[in-house]
């Protein structure tokens, strides 16, 4: 299959950096050719800590048109927190050069997996006008919390309409909402990429399915400071 | 930085949050309390959809799309006559926020947009430079709570004091566009100083106060343990500091402390005294509300009821 073109997140430039600042996920003043490596992002950031990942390699690896970084398991192990966007003081935001790595990903199929999971997202936007947990992530969710929230959501309706509301949140879109992720591309893309996955799949590419993926970040042998092996993740 | 008097009081469309309507409904029934009680001019609007946040910070969708969904959401805002988009989730914030200074630098998407726009007879929500200003039509709810925090003093009915609370703000509130932010970025105090005028006793400093709350989006789903050792180091932390109850502004906030609390303590094996509550549903109390028939209490997994005696609410 060919790769995905995703023009405005992930304009093509000669090199990762300029499709960085070009993309529209990143904001226009990007300081990113003003890195100084101080590493403040990654001494700020929640994945650096529990896991080896790290923001400040992953800006060395797109100031040096690194491209292997978009085979890296760690660029999935952001939060999108934002804490290295407030924090660096450049003016850079590896928090968003991360989304635009992930886009690039995605467009050749790297991780695409990932997304199988949260799919059913757009789906339900496009009827409803509003989001919703993906089926998978509330059968998840049924397991971890149990009986009381299990209760809680059957008893949603009733308890909507005793507090004033209407009993589901469901939005009057005149099917604008269905027509602009039409016209936008959404499900041109939800379609390419459910192949895509189906793919990865048929070819055996897929070891494990993504809603048990529990791997951190580091399998992949990423580093770009060679020596660093990467570290253990930290357990409490 | 945004200045408390510019925070405005009329005009807010009361943005719907899709996380708020699935799991605290009560957030937004508390919110529109507080407002009617404290006179703010505001509107909900149906037509409002969900601002994409969950879809575009899972990846899922392209950032064309996030654009086209935020303007098409500012065509209503301004249709209705209450163009200050006033969220009760940070990510819708973020998200509108950014949209719309996109939509007014970056030519090639307006353009983009418009067409799209036209192309479907949507002539009513074309967006031209300027529709909206992206420093002042956006606030999260939290800061016009604050901009009244007098009269939330004079007017209390119920009076917080001896409460140990803590605040955790919200990341997509004052990490994502830092330099519109009440206060310092680096250390916001809204929270804490709604708290104070309701009373209660706000621990100005925890360790770990700006850490984020471990949801991150798809981490929660796809990397389940390290969300929750995140979520655990703020727990603990707060433990550590004897703080009885957590006040957030965000629903994902909300979800995953309020929500995970009972599943950390059960696979680490520790146990926590705090109880959770947005802010909207906090001031509510205060000033007056019902815990279950507007604050919606019925729906969180950490039971309130032992809180709200000891507080002498029930
Ligand atoms: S904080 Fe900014 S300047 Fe420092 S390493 Fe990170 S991106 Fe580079
Ligand atoms: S946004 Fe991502 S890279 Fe930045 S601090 Fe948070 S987890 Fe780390």
């Amino acid at each position: 299959m060919m790769p995905y073109v995703n023009e405005y997140d992930t304009p093509d430039c000669k090199t990762l950096a300029e499709t960085a600042k070009k993309s529209i996920r990143t904001p226009e003043s990007l300081g990113l050719d003003r890195c100084i490596q101080c590493g403040a992002c990654t001494a700020s950031c929640p994945a650096a800590r529990f896991t080896d990942y790290s923001p400040r390699q992953i800006v060395k690896k797109v100031l040096e048109n690194d491209h292997s970084v978009l085979e890296s398991e760690m660029i999935w192990s952001c939060f999108y927190c934002y804490s290295c966007n407030v924090r660096c003081p450049r003016n850079n935001s590896p928090v968003t050069i991360v989304q635009v790595l992930r886009q690039m990903a995605i467009n050749e199929g790297i991780g695409i997996e990932k997304l199988g999971y949260f799919l059913e997202i757009g789906e339900y936007l496009a009827e409803n006008g509003a989001s919703k947990v993906p089926g998978a992530g509330i059968k998840n969710m049924e397991r971890d919390l149990g009986d009381r929230w299990i209760g809680m959501k059957k008893n949603l309706e009733f308890i909507r309409s005793e507090l004033g509301l209407s009993s589901r949140d469901i939005r009057d879109t005149h099917g604008e909402v269905q027509a602009i992720l039409e016209s936008t591309g959404y499900f041109e893309r939800e379609k390419w990429i459910k192949a895509k996955i189906q793919e990865k799949k048929v070819n055996g590419f897929l070891k494990t399915d993504c809603s048990n993926n529990e791997r951190k970040s580091g399998d992949f042998g990423f580093e770009s400071d060679r020596e660093y092996t990467g570290q253990e993740a930290f357990t409490i | 930085m945004k200045a408390i008097e510019s925070i405005p009081d009329r005009k807010l469309l009361l943005f719907k949050s899709c996380m708020v309507g699935q799991e605290y409904p009560g957030v937004e029934t508390a919110t529109r309390y507080v407002f009617d009680q404290l006179g703010v001019d505001y509107c909900i609007n149906d037509e409002q959809s969900c601002c994409t946040g969950i879809g575009h910070y899972t990846d899922i969708f392209e950032g064309l799309t996030t654009t086209a969904i935020a303007a098409r959401n500012f065509a209503v805002a301004r249709k209705c006559g209450y163009p200050n988009i006033t969220c009760l989730c940070s990510t819708c914030y973020a998200i509108n926020k950014e949209a719309c200074e996109l939509l007014n630098t970056n030519a090639e998407v307006r353009d983009k947009v418009n067409s799209i726009f036209r192309e479907k007879g949507f002539d009513d929500l074309v967006y031209e430079i300027g529709d909206m200003n992206p420093r002042t039509n956006f606030y999260h709810a939290v800061e016009i709570i604050l901009s009244k925090v007098g009269k939330i003093q004079e007017e209390k009915k119920f009076d917080f004091s001896g409460v140990k609370a803590a605040a955790h703000h919200a990341c997509h509130y004052y990490k994502v566009k830092y330099l519109d932010v009440v206060g310092s970025p680096e250390n916001p105090q809204l929270i804490d100083t709604i708290a104070a005028a309701c009373g209660a006793s706000p621990v100005r400093w925890y360790e770990d106060r700006t850490l984020t709350c471990g949801m991150g989006f798809s981490q929660l789903h796809l990397n389940k343990s390290t969300s929750l050792q995140v979520t655990k180091t703020k727990l603990d932390s707060l433990q550590r500091a004897g703080v009885e109850l957590m006040i957030h502004m965000c629903p994902n906030c909300h979800i995953q402390y309020d929500r995970y609390q009972p599943v950390i303590e059960k696979e680490f094996g520790v146990e926590y005294d705090m109880v959770h509550m947005n802010i909207a549903q906090f001031v509510a109390l205060s000033l007056g509300a019902d815990p279950y028939k507007v604050c919606g209490f019925q729906t969180h997994s950490v039971p309130l009821e032992g809180f709200l005696e000891k507080a002498g609410i029930v």
